[in-house]
């Protein structure tokens, strides 16, 4: 593979992270502007993990993700009351607060001589875990798949549960999945806690793939982007977002035709799709639609 | 009925109201539904029955007054308790998970028989021949044995009406509130649901029926409440009910201003 062909797929695996946390959070009927910011803590904690404390790779992904976690778990725990319009806007408000607030964070350590940490709007550099360890592009971008697959085996996993169905039921009808003895608060908040888990481990990645991160890279463009990925690809089944990222990065990045005009097409594809395709691609009824066919054959 | 000890009734409601800005939909109702009897509930439009099932459900809190199940207070407990302290529904527009299949709606409601409760992981993401076949014989119960893969929006609408009755039975209930299950149906399939709650009331269910078509509510029930403006202007058996005049008057308007 090319040095381009690898940066591309590399890219294509971290930011499907943030499009299966959006996704989570689209099944249980809610829709987040925010998930850039988990992405974002998941980004700077691992990154400080490695860089300024030193601590193995592993490790600083778990921190990371599991501070992804906490975070939408607190913010969810205030939030959870609020739908709709009302929870879309309360989630881009908290992603935004954090951003803004990145930019005023200094905390620089002495490592080797050198100062490293989050230095506010000049961001966060030197996160140099992969020179350290002469991991090649080509493993990380294995990492990067290998934790993906992992994560979308999981998700395939919960959708056949009964957690899987109670979570959709939450989605469809929350009053009606309330009366079946469903306690929708707590699915929500147990979706909203495992998409920031899911982000958290994509911002870890991404931290240690680019070496540089800055509170800007964690901008609402990437939350939205998330969020089309799950709406174009669809929202029946966990390989959706997969597909909508597949679409847009794989797809239009390939074209070099349309190369400068991406977003525009982008931008149309999402408008067309939400009219003729309004939860995507593989929605609910395709997906089983293809497994019945499954069934059969 | 004040010879009787506490706690001997089902469901027990004790001076309950519900206030919507002024609107008095339940105006201080006080009833008793007996183990193991089908009730009627029946009244004009906005009488209020509609929002005493929901007080029962716990969709929303009383305004004041209580709602007691064997005896025991359920006021402040949320919705999906409910359902585990043995009270189930259907609603009165068929309200399914119509995206999901048949299988999955009964899945989730579907609850284990008292001391054979799976623990928490085998309850969320295990499966058990156990579990299988009780949805099986529920699909059988139903009229729905070969559909249980079909997605429930696809459903035929008497089918769907079934499923939901199926569903509320799969909870193992103690107490099943069906609000206008009729409401929509032939006479055939009217029939075929007073045999389905007659089977429920042998089964040793108590059964709160909510309906407009008095045809079922005759046919079916022991004992019958009627209400208007949320209040309870008559109870007794079917028949008495039937000739009741204050009930034709609720129903018909009064022929005389003064009566009302």
């Amino acid at each position: 593979m090319s040095e381009y062909a690898i940066s591309v797929a590399s890219n294509m695996g971290m930011i499907a992270f943030v499009a299966l946390s959006a996704y989570v959070i689209l099944v249980v009927g809610e829709i987040s502007f925010g998930q850039q910011a988990y992405f974002g803590i998941g980004a700077y904690m691992s990154g400080a993990a490695t860089a300024m404390w030193g601590w193995p790779f592993g490790l600083a992904l778990a921190v990371g993700s599991l501070s992804a976690a906490a975070a939408a778990f607190a913010i969810g725990a205030l939030t959870i009351r609020l739908r709709g319009l009302y929870f879309a806007i309360s989630t881009l408000c908290f992603a935004e607060m954090l951003r803004l607030w990145l930019n005023s964070v200094h905390v620089r350590v002495e490592v080797d001589g050198e100062m490293v940490g989050p230095d506010g709007a000049e961001g966060f550099g030197d996160i140099r875990w992969i020179f350290e360890n002469d991991v090649t592009p080509l493993e990380f971008m294995f990492i990067i798949y290998g934790l993906l697959g992992a994560v979308l085996a999981f998700l395939l996993l919960v959708e056949r549960s009964r957690l899987g169905a109670a979570l959709r039921m939450v989605g469809q009808d929350p009053l009606l999945a309330r009366s079946q003895g469903i306690d929708a608060s707590a699915c929500k908040l147990l979706a909203v806690m495992f998409a920031g888990l899911i982000a958290g481990l994509g911002g870890g990645l991404y931290a240690h793939f680019a070496t540089y991160i800055e509170p800007n890279v964690f901008n609402v463009m990437l939350g939205v982007h998330g969020l089309a990925y799950g709406l174009i690809g669809g929202l029946g089944t966990a390989l959706g977002p997969i597909i909508g990222v597949v679409l847009d990065i794989g797809f239009l990045e390939g074209i070099r035709a349309i190369q400068g005009y991406r977003m525009i097409v982008f931008g149309g594809l999402v408008a067309i799709l939400l009219i003729v395709m309004p939860r995507g691609i593989l929605d609910e009824t395709r997906v089983y639609r293809i497994k019945r066919w499954m069934r059969r054959t | 009925m004040a010879s009787r000890m506490a706690g001997d009734a089902m469901l027990e409601l004790s001076e309950l109201s519900k206030h919507f800005d002024g609107i008095r939909a339940v105006d201080g109702l006080s009833l008793e539904v007996e183990r193991g009897e089908v009730f009627g509930l029946i009244g004009p439009n906005g009488s209020g029955k509609s929002t005493t099932v929901n007080l029962v459900c716990g969709v929303f809190p009383a305004t004041s007054g209580r709602v007691l199940l064997e005896g025991k207070d359920l006021g402040g407990l949320p919705p999906h308790r409910r359902l585990n302290a043995g009270i189930s529904r259907t609603f009165q527009n068929i309200r399914l998970f119509g995206e999901l299949t048949v299988w999955q709606n009964l899945w989730i409601a579907r609850r284990d028989a008292p001391g054979e409760e799976a623990g928490f992981m085998r309850n969320w993401f295990g499966s058990s021949a156990r579990i299988r076949e009780a949805i099986e014989e529920t699909l059988v119960f139903a009229g729905l044995a070969g559909r249980a893969n079909d997605l429930a929006r696809n459903l035929a609408f008497g089918e769907q009406r079934r499923l939901e009755l199926a569903r509320a039975v799969s909870a193992r209930p103690q107490l099943i509130l069906l609000d206008e299950p009729a409401a929509g149906m032939n006479r055939e399939e009217v029939e075929d649901l007073k045999q389905r709650i007659l089977a429920l009331k042998g089964s040793g269910i108590t059964v709160l029926l909510v309906e407009h078509v008095m045809e079922l509510v005759m046919g079916v029930t022991d004992r019958v409440a009627v209400l208007n403006f949320g209040k309870l202007i008559a109870l007794g058996a079917p028949g008495e009910i039937q000739g009741n005049m204050a009930v034709r008057e609720a129903y018909l308007g009064s022929p005389d201003a003064e009566a009302a």
